[in-house]
């Protein structure tokens, strides 16, 4: 296995009982990148999860975390993780649970460290308060800073803004850009596809168990993009377009499946026909339609 | 390991325990001193004020009454600390951020039985003695052994502790606590079957007997506390009559390698729910 790779893992099995709940996680995740994880409820994201954090053992396979072997004591230590069930102890205030983390972590300068990630989970006019009496929110933005602490050089978050409000989701993805200025591994488990969109380097789709699909969103969306073409009625163009990709007809207009780079010279083609031509415009592949499409949902 | 012991203390006290606990005890301790203080000026059947004798022979007597009652109430409580700490916080996911640290599922549990056996046999120490003081200043009778018979009923309430734990390792907070308890009670039955074995020379209930004693040792602790709060005379004296003495009286104490095996049960148990813990899937 890799290990200049954050995440590597070879055929990750876990059953319980008769129910297979991953059946082959094979993954890899580079150093600083954001991986984003994504499929539909019950795909065996937060089973895979798990298996990587050492909280569940794998019943098939193996896999290194940061080149260590899952599992790993000391390797925890470099480990940030936020689970999707965050709960922290309420009748400590936000502040008393950072430094038990603290503590157990072994680190120096706590209390400016504590601090700092109070500060980025934007919870430090409230970090002296019982975790009981926070919001659902402001229990997950303390999660979050709990995975922060101590700088981890790998932090894997379980829907980590399930909770928040769209401020809440757009500060989580400043975290999560800034992470990665750092050099920070990002693991994200994430039901929100233009989250994922927006920040993920690259991402794998899993389902039943298993990775349907993974490379960066680009790879994953497909190389093909279509553009609709606008002219006046002429059946005369679609051989002509017909050059660059299949050609189908919607609403009036041409559908044609090509790459986008060649959207230059298809409209050099048409304007050479002398057709009279109202738009040519690149429609692109969507996350959630290649997502749908992947996971055999109907699309609307 | 301790920074989870701390947390649970903390807890407890947070979480007022300790002061529910403290002023529970207080009060319960309030009314056996106010019952002992009546025995002073109760009178026997001719009228007459009892004598020293029958005073502190009925002291003693109920001195180990309350003191099974107080071993009940450290057994119950050593479970219902032990099996929530672990199995609420397993079921809550609060365990979920502490378990992914660099921190051995072992050490955490360590950390808290630590702290709960800590509680759990202070209060035993503080409840004990402010009972025997309060006895001793009604009625001037102090048992012959107390801080020995604390020290066993430390242990009862530890193997507690211990049972729950590792039931609790692998089943809910109620569950953990109702079978700990029914063991607990089985236990406390299948002493009073071997008392009577012995009395009555019948191998088969003298073995059930031991064998109970073996697989959960309190009630061979609760008898080895009762031996050293029980007068000499007393001992003598049903010895003498060769009458069954009851299940809240003894004529010999379990074996001292009992004391031994109590000590290997707990650490064999809690290792064996350290186990069960680290290899369970969270």
């Amino acid at each position: 296995m890799d290990c200049a790779n954050a995440i590597e893992t070879r055929g990750l099995a876990k059953t319980f009982g008769e129910t297979s709940a991953v059946a082959d996680l094979s993954l890899s995740v580079a150093r600083g990148e954001i991986f984003g994880f994504l499929g539909p409820n019950g795909a065996g994201k937060t089973t895979s999860v798990k298996m990587l954090t050492g909280l569940i053992r794998p019943s098939h396979g193996s896999g290194t975390l940061l080149g260590a072997p899952l599992g790993d004591r000391k390797t925890r230590r470099k480990l940030g993780y936020l689970p999707e069930l965050f709960r922290y102890q309420e009748w400590l205030s936000g502040r008393e649970v950072l430094r038990f983390h603290a503590r157990m972590m072994g680190l120096r300068d706590a209390k400016r460290e504590i601090e700092r990630v109070l500060d980025l989970a934007a919870l430090s006019e409230r970090g002296g308060d019982r975790v009981g009496a926070y919001s659902k929110g402001m229990q997950q933005r303390l999660g979050l800073a709990v995975a922060l602490l101590g700088e981890p050089d790998l932090v894997i978050l379980d829907e980590p803004t399930s909770a928040l409000d769209p401020i809440g989701r757009h500060e989580v993805r400043q975290i999560l850009r800034s992470l990665k200025t750092h050099g920070t591994t990002v693991f994200l488990n994430s039901h929100l596809l233009t989250e994922v969109e927006q920040v993920c380097d690259r991402i794998a789709i899993v389902l039943r168990g298993r990775i349907v699909a993974q490379g960066t969103i680009a790879e994953i969306i497909g190389i093909q993009d279509v553009v609709r073409v606008r002219a006046q009625s002429d059946r005369a163009l679609q051989p002509v377009l017909e050059r660059f990709g299949t050609v189908s007809i919607d609403d009036g207009a041409f559908l044609v499946a090509t790459a986008h780079a060649r959207i230059p010279e298809l409209v050099q083609t048409l304007v050479q026909t002398g057709a009279r031509i109202f738009a040519v415009e690149p429609i692109e592949a969507t996350l959630e339609d290649r997502f749908l499409e992947i996971t055999g949902t109907p699309q609307p | 390991m301790m920074y989870v012991a701390i947390l649970t203390i903390n807890e407890l006290a947070r979480r007022r325990f300790l002061l529910a606990a403290l002023c529970a005890t207080a009060v319960l301790v309030a009314l056996t001193g106010w019952g002992f203080t009546h025995l002073m000026h109760m009178h026997d059947r001719h009228g007459g004020p009892l004598s020293v004798i029958e005073i502190r022979s009925m002291t003693a007597v109920l001195v180990v009454l309350i003191a099974y009652m107080f071993s009940f109430v450290l057994a119950v409580v050593a479970v219902f600390l032990a099996a929530p700490s672990l199995a609420n916080d397993i079921e809550s996911g609060v365990l979920l951020p502490i378990v992914t640290r660099p921190l051995s599922r072992a050490a955490i549990l360590s950390g808290k039985a630590l702290a709960l056996a800590f509680v759990v046999c202070a209060y035993a120490a503080a409840s004990g003695l402010a009972e025997f003081a309060v006895a001793r200043a009604a009625t001037g009778y102090l048992p012959p052994h107390p801080f020995t018979a604390i020290v066993y009923l430390c242990l009862l309430a530890v193997v507690m502790l211990v049972l729950a734990f590792a039931l609790s390792t692998r089943l809910s907070a109620l569950a953990g606590s109702i079978v700990a308890i029914v063991f607990f009670g089985g236990t406390w039955m299948a002493g009073i079957v071997g008392s009577l074995g012995t009395y009555y020379q019948n191998t088969a209930a003298i073995n059930a007997g031991i064998v109970s004693q073996l697989l959960l040792p309190t009630d061979a602790m609760w008898r080895e506390a009762v031996y050293y709060l029980e007068p000499a005379v007393s001992v003598a004296a049903f010895n003498a009559r060769h009458v069954w003495p009851g299940p809240f009286f003894v004529l010999a104490p379990p074996p001292a390698t009992m004391i031994l095996w109590t000590i290997v049960w707990i650490a064999a148990l809690f290792a064996v729910a350290a186990y069960s813990f680290t290899v369970r899937d969270l």
